[in-house]
């Protein structure tokens, strides 16, 4: 509150702000304050020389992690939900396997842990939906977004970075302890295995945001955009692996999977932790990785670019 | 001024009338149908990518069904018999019941919306029943009777008149278990807003649960299904009569029939726990 005031009593241009209110300044979007005051900060910020843009994302990605952490009642819900939802599928693959050992190159105990392993990056990737810059579109925030000292991509970026840290160490580590805990898991062993994974995690988590962000960008052009939004995540519930391995599917359809940017989201990064991708297929699915995040990232820049013309915001 | 008097009790007999309620149900919804159907595009759209969706989902597990044959002794078209009845039910009860949602119910409550419909001189329960209705549920209902018609056609089922005239008994039965669930979730919501996530595991969870055979999960979580929330009564034993399996836990036969009883019980049980919970709330003051 203190802050607030501090921030609409001093004039425009006394030039005696310090660094870390201009920052403040920036963040608003965090923090509750008037539409008045976001006008002002954004009008102010036109007139000073540029904070780097490295600073504020840091600052942005470090105030979504510190909001992120304050949802706790709603973290240990997902959380409940992610384990109740893990143990229904572990007994669908002890069913399935009955008796059998090893099923396209998994056996049970791989099957187990896949299903551990995408309970736990359910909330890391937003699988079920992201639909936060859609609502900022409908509600008029997006053009004081727009209009920030940071690209537009790289705003959200910073956000979800905040968020998808605290999905992946409160939601996700935690998910893989208790199935460490009741079952018998596989582990990766070995110090390279852990590299791959590390970063074939950051490289699914940058895809699955870029991802996030084309399919929002639909609300630049309809009112609906919730129902883009829905098929869109929906199919990459199958095509991702996330429901079933996609080993199990018929080569055909895992080709046609392949196709597509959605296995290197979930896929590709169980199938290293497994160890079920080794050697030249473990580099070949990073690079497989970074491609559809350069496509899917171009594209991002593109539709951005259409959907501002396009853009009327409604009010304020 | 005694004119007036009468008045005002004539009024209110009429509102207590059945007729006059169930008019009015319509009305409320009749309202809603009539904005949601301005949107036609979206509306048909959505249906159509939900639709693919699901599609996707089911042709997942043909193609895994494929690989390992059956699933605990069950055959994709048996599997489909459970899936079908679980999700068509789930969506017939989820347009019926969208206003005791407890997610959406939850917040009307928190912000005050509720308050305003305690005071209109109209049954409660019927004003929440028709408060909310998405037409868009037919997507869903569709889905479920798309995959009931996959197991028809998979699962060779010898049909029987008595099976005939069960079904629908069944469907019912479940559609009054999960609204049970919703009005318990919702009455929740008068005292604590985290009862809420604990009720949507029991419906998601449970209806999620309730696709597949209920023999393929540990003995815990199947007793508490069973004796603690009777939801193995609602679609597993009335599936093994249809499919002339035999039961695996080795239970009467007899239970296979009790589905519409249980899913009465279920919503007799809720409506007496939201009664009690109407005489007891509290507005929050917002």
């Amino acid at each position: 509150m203190l802050y607030n005031r501090q921030f609409a009593l001093r004039p425009i241009d006394d030039g005696r702000w310090t660094i870390e209110e201009r920052v403040q300044s920036i963040v608003y979007r965090l923090r509750s304050v008037s539409y008045y005051h976001k006008e002002f900060a954004v009008n102010l910020q036109a007139a000073l020389p540029p904070i780097p843009e490295v600073r504020l994302f840091w600052e942005l990605a470090r105030r979504s992690f510190q909001r992120q952490m304050t949802y706790r009642a709603a973290t240990l819900a997902g959380l409940a939900t992610n384990l109740f939802f893990g143990l229904l599928r572990v007994a669908v693959m002890v069913a399935l396997y009955g008796e059998r050992t090893t099923v396209a190159g998994m056996n049970l105990q791989a099957a187990i842990t896949y299903t551990g392993l995408g309970q736990a990056v359910i909330a890391f990737l937003s699988i079920f939906g992201w639909y936060d810059l859609m609502r900022s579109v409908s509600s008029g925030e997006v053009a004081a977004d727009l209009l920030k000292p940071l690209g537009y991509f790289r705003f959200w970026l910073a956000l979800d970075l905040g968020r998808a840290l605290v999905a992946f160490l409160l939601r996700g580590v935690t998910v893989m302890l208790f199935y460490a805990f009741f079952f018998d898991i596989i582990t990766p062993v070995t110090l390279w295995q852990w590299t791959a994974l590390t970063i074939a995690l950051v490289l699914s988590w940058v895809l699955s945001f870029a991802w996030r962000f084309l399919v929002n960008l639909a609300a630049f052009w309809t009112p609906n955009a919730i129902g883009v939004g829905r098929f869109a995540f929906g199919i990459a519930w199958v095509l991702s692996g996330f429901y079933m391995p996609l080993r199990f599917f018929p080569t055909w359809f895992q080709s046609f999977c392949h196709f597509t940017p959605f296995p290197s989201m979930v896929n590709t990064t169980i199938e290293i932790y497994l160890g079920l991708l080794m050697g030249p297929a473990l580099i070949q699915a990073l690079f497989v990785q970074l491609f559809w995040i350069a496509v899917t990232i171009l594209a991002c820049q593109r539709v951005l670019r259409a959907g501002v013309h396009r853009l009327v915001i409604q009010g304020g | 001024m005694k004119g007036a008097q009468r008045q005002h009790e004539q009024a209110e007999g009429i509102v207590k009338q059945p007729l006059f309620l169930w008019g009015m149900y319509w009305r409320l919804i009749g309202v809603q149908v009539r904005a949601q159907l301005q949107y036609r595009t979206a509306f048909v759209l959505e249906i159509l990518s939900s639709g693919i969706t699901l599609f996707l989902f089911f042709l997942s597990m043909a193609f895994v069904l494929q690989r390992f044959g059956d699933l605990g002794g069950w055959t994709l078209g048996e599997l489909a018999f459970l899936w079908g009845t679980v999700e068509f039910a789930f969506g017939l009860m989820d347009m019926i019941f969208s206003g005791f949602d407890p997610s959406n119910f939850g917040k009307q409550v928190r912000q005050g919306f509720f308050d305003q419909l305690l005071l209109r001189p109209v049954n409660i329960t019927v004003q929440v029943l028709g408060s909310e209705f998405f037409l868009r549920r037919l997507g869903r209902i569709a889905q479920g009777a798309l995959i009931f018609a996959f197991a028809l056609s998979l699962a060779d089922i010898h049909w029987t008149v008595g099976k005939l005239l069960y079904l629908p008994l069944v469907i019912g039965g479940l559609v009054c278990f999960f609204g049970g669930l919703f009005i318990i979730g919702a009455t929740g919501s008068f005292w604590t807003v985290d009862s809420i996530e604990a009720m949507n595991i029991l419906t998601y969870g449970g209806s999620e649960m309730m696709a597949y055979p209920m023999h393929i999960y540990p003995d815990w979580l199947r007793r508490t299904f069973t004796y603690i929330v009777p939801a193995i009564f609602l679609n597993y034993y009335p599936a093994l009569y249809f499919l002339e399996k035999s039961d695996p836990l080795g239970l009467s036969q007899i239970l296979s029939f009790i589905s519409p009883l249980v899913g009465m019980g279920m919503l007799g049980v809720a409506l007496a726990f939201w009664r009690f919970g109407i005489k007891h709330y509290q507005s929050t003051g917002t």
